[in-house]
């Protein structure tokens, strides 16, 4: 009998690690990723027909050619499957995963599973955003990654953190410079918090070049900048924005928006690292740290994973160290960029699958739970399962939506036909 | 030699290893929705989870387009036209 498999799910630089880690020890690993490379959002490569490569920093290119490396490296020891996604953990505790390019659902008996699949991107809402046009920054990052090619026509970008001028900059590079980048924060008014993230060399020195970049493409960076709605105009966007006390409309083709990430929990099983079949989350996944830091978490989770099997006894310090830094980096960030939440216009769209509204939200109870809130205000219930209603809703009542128990499968749009010919390894 | 999938109908050309949402979006098909389907379905979030670039696809289950590859011949419409005479 072939010994069982650790699953990971996900193969961004968080589940990349933690296979690269488990492999080099030993053991068995079933690598899933949903899409048809690996590399996560953050190394999302060009699709194999595009050769205009866009501009990236050196330290991820690197980071992700050792990280390949690795994986190769052990390579005899990692099933990978590509265009997989996991739909969830059925009632008898089946890890489903469906292999799309063969139209296969699959389980597998199991070792233990390490959960990395990344973060999602927060978004503030206001009247509009929920229209064609309207995008996530790292979306919009993800498609210039793949493609080279910029978005056409006018972009605006707004909303909070250091991607809008990241991609701000990748777009002047790869010839459509956005009109301009609204960050909602007043940075300057955190002076403490801004000389400690001045300490971290790397995500400042590139900062640095995404500042150089927008300097000489005449990209206007406004502070303390946000958009207050958005409404179709012709076959593009017309755009309120506020800047301190000055409101203005811009017409654009598309709007690029971000506030931030949050780990994506959505229908994820919890963590239950002392389970029969232990189950770790790692990276973004688990708390939202960024790249560098998913790369040690899937390390972390692997060497805790290979402590519980017995077949190691050593956490890495080193690794606690440098997540502890980037945990640091975060909290400075925030402080940096902290503004306050605003309250939507009643008809703001709040859950963008069921079309329901900031005022059906306000109808319901304060103290609604959020049984309540998915059944009687009917947010949450459609196809995203909340991914980002969820954050907004609980932005809006200052406390977390807590999550359904247990989580609810089939995370992702699959075939009844796929699903009716499950496939389980005979040793069950 | 161009490549095609069709989108309500009309051909959309796409490169190798391009995904549905890039080749839609190349071709200025922004608003994924049909015409009383508001709001419109659109690429969102780029990574699989907002379920905003979600379209049907004739004879199989419905995809999101940011995900998933383009195919030759592959016919595609909006959803929620499941099954209905998007092809």
């Amino acid at each position: 009998m072939c010994e069982a498999p650790i699953l990971v799910v996900g193969g961004g630089p968080a589940g990349a690690s933690a296979a690269a880690s488990l492999a080099e020890a030993g053991l068995p690993v079933l690598l899933i990723e949903q899409r048809d490379q690996l590399g996560g959002a953050i190394h999302r490569l060009p699709a194999p027909g595009n050769a205009s490569h866009i501009w990236r920093p050196a330290r991820h290119r690197r980071n992700w050619a050792r990280l390949t490396a690795r994986l190769q490296a052990a390579a005899g020891r990692i099933e990978t499957h590509t265009q997989t996604v996991f739909l969830g953990v059925d009632g008898q505790d089946r890890f489903l995963l469906d292999d799309r390019s063969k139209g296969l659902v699959f389980t597998r008996r199991l070792r233990a599973a390490i959960i990395a699949v990344g973060a999602v991107e927060t978004i503030r809402p206001f009247s509009g955003w929920e229209l064609p046009g309207v995008m996530t920054a790292g979306g919009a990052q993800v498609l210039l990654k793949e493609t080279g090619r910029p978005l056409e026509g006018p972009i605006l970008i707004a909303g909070s953190g250091p991607l809008l001028p990241a991609i701000a900059a990748q777009l002047a590079k790869a010839g459509n410079p956005p009109v301009a980048v609204l960050e909602r924060g007043r940075p300057w008014n955190a002076p403490g918090a801004l000389a400690r993230l001045a300490l971290s060399w790397a995500p400042m020195s590139e900062a640095a070049t995404y500042a150089a970049t927008l300097a000489r493409s005449r990209v206007p960076y406004r502070c303390g900048a946000t958009v207050t709605q958005a409404e179709p105009d012709g076959d593009g966007l017309k755009v309120g924005i506020r800047i301190g006390e000055v409101q203005e409309f811009l017409h654009v083709r598309h709007l690029l928006i971000h506030d931030g990430i949050e780990p994506n929990r959505t229908g994820i099983p919890f963590p239950e690292p002392d389970a029969d079949v232990p189950v770790l989350l790692a990276g973004d996944g688990r708390e939202a740290l960024g790249a560098d830091a998913a790369i040690l978490d899937g390390h972390r989770a692997a060497m805790q994973l290979l402590t519980r099997l017995g077949r190691a006894n050593r956490a890495a310090a080193s690794d606690e160290r440098g997540l502890q830094r980037a945990r640091d980096f975060q909290a400075n960030l925030a402080r940096a960029l902290h503004s306050e939440p605003v309250v939507p216009a009643p008809e703001t769209v709040i859950c963008r699958c069921e079309g329901r509204i900031y005022a059906d939200l306000a109808t319901l109870a304060e103290d609604a739970s959020a049984r309540e809130i998915r059944l009687m205000g009917r947010f949450g219930l459609g196809a995203c399962q909340g991914r980002f209603c969820g954050p907004m809703i609980a932005a809006l009542r200052g406390q977390p939506l807590p999550v359904t128990t247990p989580p609810r499968w089939p995370l992702r749009p699959v075939s009844v036909a796929a699903l009716a010919r499950l496939t389980t390894d005979e040793t069950e | 030699m161009t490549s095609y999938f069709s989108w309500n109908g009309n051909p959309v050309a796409f490169q190798p290893g391009e995904t549905i949402a890039a080749a839609l979006l190349r071709a200025g098909i922004i608003d994924l929705g049909q015409p009383l389907n508001t709001p419109g379905g659109r690429v969102f979030c780029g990574i699989g989870a907002c379920q905003g670039c979600v379209v049907a696809v004739a004879d199989a289950a419905p995809v999101e387009a940011c995900l998933t590859p383009a195919r030759d011949g592959l016919r595609l419409g909006s959803l929620p036209a499941v099954g209905a005479d998007h092809v």
